[in-house]
C-alpha cells in the first residue's frame, strides 16, 4: 500500500471509531485528559504502523493500538505516583474534567459505574469491549492479544465479580433507567 | 445436557457465540432447569444494566478536532498532487479518446478495489494458517456448518463436503474483509488448507492472482460470489474450482 493511501485510511478509521477509542481510554485511564492524549498518541502510532497492517479487522487493530497507548500511560503514571507518594496521591484530573465527571456520574448508573471502575483492569477492559462496545469474542481476543478461551474466562470472572459487588450494595439501584 | 455444562455455556449463549445446535440444546435444558434459568436471567439483568446507557463515554469535540488536525498534517500537499495530475490526465484521455477513454478509466479504478479485496483475502488466509485453529466451528457435517453461519450472517452460504473427491470439509469461520463480516468455508486437501471466502453480493473480484506461492481464484458458489485461496498446485486447484462451481 502506498503512503498516500495509508494516511487516508488510518485517519478515516480513527474518525469512525473515535468514540470506541475514547471510551476504552476513559475506562482504562479514568479521566478525560489522559484518555484524549492516549487516543491522540494512538492515532500517530497507527499512522506510523499503517504500512505493516496485514489486513483483517481494522477496528480491532485500531483499538489494540489505543489500548497499548493507554497501558503505557498507566505504567508511567504508576511510576510517578510512586515517586510522589510522599505528597499524597497524584491528581491528574483537571478542574473541568472533575466537574464533567460529576455531571456524567449523575447521568448514569453511578453504582454500577463505580463497581465497574473498581474491577481489576483485565476484567474491566474485557467487559467494556464486550458490553459497551459490543465486540465479538474473536475481536476482543485480537484487541487484547489473548486466546478466545482467556476472553471467555475473563468475561465470566468479571461478570461474577460485578454481580457479587452489586449484590452486596442496595439492590434497588440496579436497573435504574432501564 | 448436564447442568454443569449448561452453566458454562450460558454466557457464550447470551453473547451470541454458540452455534445454532448448541444454542438449541442449551435452550432445551434451560426450559427444564430452574437454576439455569435463574442464572441466565441474572446475567441478562447485568447486561441490560451495563447497556442501559450512560456508561459509554463519547469523544469530546476537542479530541475530534485534534485528530482531524493531525490527520490533515499527515497529508502533505505533494502526496495529493500526483492524484490530481492523474485525474487531469484521465480527463484529457476522456476528451481525446471519448468512450474508449471512459472504459480505460473504469478498468483502472476497478483494479484498485480488486487488489484491496484480494489483499484482505490473502491476509485472512495467512492469519488463519498462523492461528491455533483455522476454524471457529469444527465439523465435517455440512448440516452443522450451514446453521452455524445462519445464526451469524444475513445469508448462510452453500455448504457441501467433497471428502469423496479428496477435499474434506473441516469447518467454517467468520472473517473480515474491510469492515464486512464474511463466511469462510475451510477444506483440507492432503497437507493443504483450502479457504473459500464467500463474498458480499456486491463484491466484484474479477481476476485470479498469486502472492507468495498462494493462489486466489474467484468462483461462483450457488448464487454468491466467492474466492478460493490455497497453496495447492494448479491442477488440483482447477479440480476444486470445478467441484465448487458445480455445487448445488
Amino acid at each position: 500500500m502506498s503512503p498516500a493511501q495509508a494516511s487516508g485510511w488510518v485517519g478515516e478509521l480513527a474518525r469512525q471509531h473515535l468514540d470506541a477509542a475514547y471510551n476504552l481510554g476513559r475506562w482504562l485511564l479514568g479521566n478525560e485528559h489522559d484518555a484524549a492524549d492516549a487516543v491522540h498518541d494512538a492515532y500517530l502510532r497507527a499512522e506510523r504502523a499503517a504500512q505493516t497492517y496485514a489486513g483483517g479487522n481494522a477496528r480491532s487493530w485500531w483499538l489494540a493500538i489505543v489500548r497499548n497507548c493507554c497501558l503505557a500511560r498507566l505504567s508511567t503514571r504508576k511510576r510517578e505516583t510512586h515517586l510522589h507518594s510522599v505528597d499524597g496521591p497524584a491528581t491528574t484530573h483537571g478542574l473541568t474534567s472533575e466537574v464533567e465527571e460529576r455531571v456524567h456520574a449523575a447521568q448514569c448508573n453511578t453504582l454500577l459505574a463505580g463497581h465497574l471502575r473498581a474491577l481489576p483492569v483485565e476484567f474491566r477492559e474485557t467487559l467494556v469491549l464486550r458490553e459497551i462496545e459490543d465486540l465479538s469474542y474473536r475481536e476482543i481476543s485480537d484487541v487484547l492479544g489473548v486466546p478466545i478461551g482467556t476472553v471467555m474466562s475473563r468475561l465470566a470472572r468479571g461478570r461474577a465479580l460485578l454481580q457479587k459487588s452489586l449484590g452486596a450494595s442496595p439492590a434497588q439501584e440496579i436497573g435504574h433507567g432501564m | 445436557m448436564e447442568c454443569k455444562n449448561a452453566q458454562n455455556m450460558l454466557e457464550a449463549y447470551l453473547d451470541g457465540e454458540l452455534d445454532r445446535d448448541a444454542a438449541r440444546a442449551l435452550e432445551a435444558h434451560v426450559d427444564a432447569c430452574a437454576a439455569c434459568r435463574e442464572a441466565l436471567s441474572g446475567l441478562d439483568e447485568l447486561r441490560r444494566a451495563l447497556r442501559a446507557g450512560g456508561l459509554r463515554h463519547i469523544a469530546p469535540a476537542a479530541l475530534r478536532e485534534r485528530i482531524a488536525l493531525a490527520a490533515a498534517a499527515q497529508r502533505p500537499p505533494h502526496r495529493r498532487a500526483p492524484g490530481s495530475t492523474w485525474l487531469r490526465y484521465a480527463a484529457a484521455c476522456l476528451l481525446a479518446f471519448g468512450a474508449g477513454g471512459v472504459s480505460v478509466h473504469m478498468w483502472n479504478s476497478a483494479q484498485g478495489a480488486d487488489s484491496a479485496l484480494s489483499h484482505d483475502i490473502f491476509a485472512g488466509h495467512w492469519r488463519a494458517l498462523a492461528a491455533a485453529t483455522p476454524v471457529d466451528v469444527v465439523s465435517s457435517d455440512r448440516h452443522t456448518v450451514k446453521p452455524w453461519f445462519a445464526g451469524k450472517l444475513a445469508q448462510a452460504p452453500l455448504v457441501q463436503d467433497f471428502a469423496e473427491q479428496g477435499f474434506a470439509l473441516v469447518g467454517g469461520r467468520l472473517d473480515y474483509l474491510g469492515a464486512e463480516r464474511v463466511a469462510v468455508l475451510v477444506y483440507r486437501h492432503g497437507q493443504h488448507l483450502v479457504d473459500v471466502f464467500v463474498l458480499p453480493a456486491a463484491a466484484n473480484l474479477a481476476a485470479a492472482s498469486e502472492q507468495q506461492g498462494y493462489r486466489l481464484q474467484p468462483v461462483r458458489l450457488g448464487n454468491q460470489p466467492a474466492a478460493i485461496v490455497s497453496d495447492m498446485d494448479a491442477q488440483e486447484f482447477s479440480r476444486f474450482v470445478t467441484l465448487l462451481g458445480n455445487a448445488r
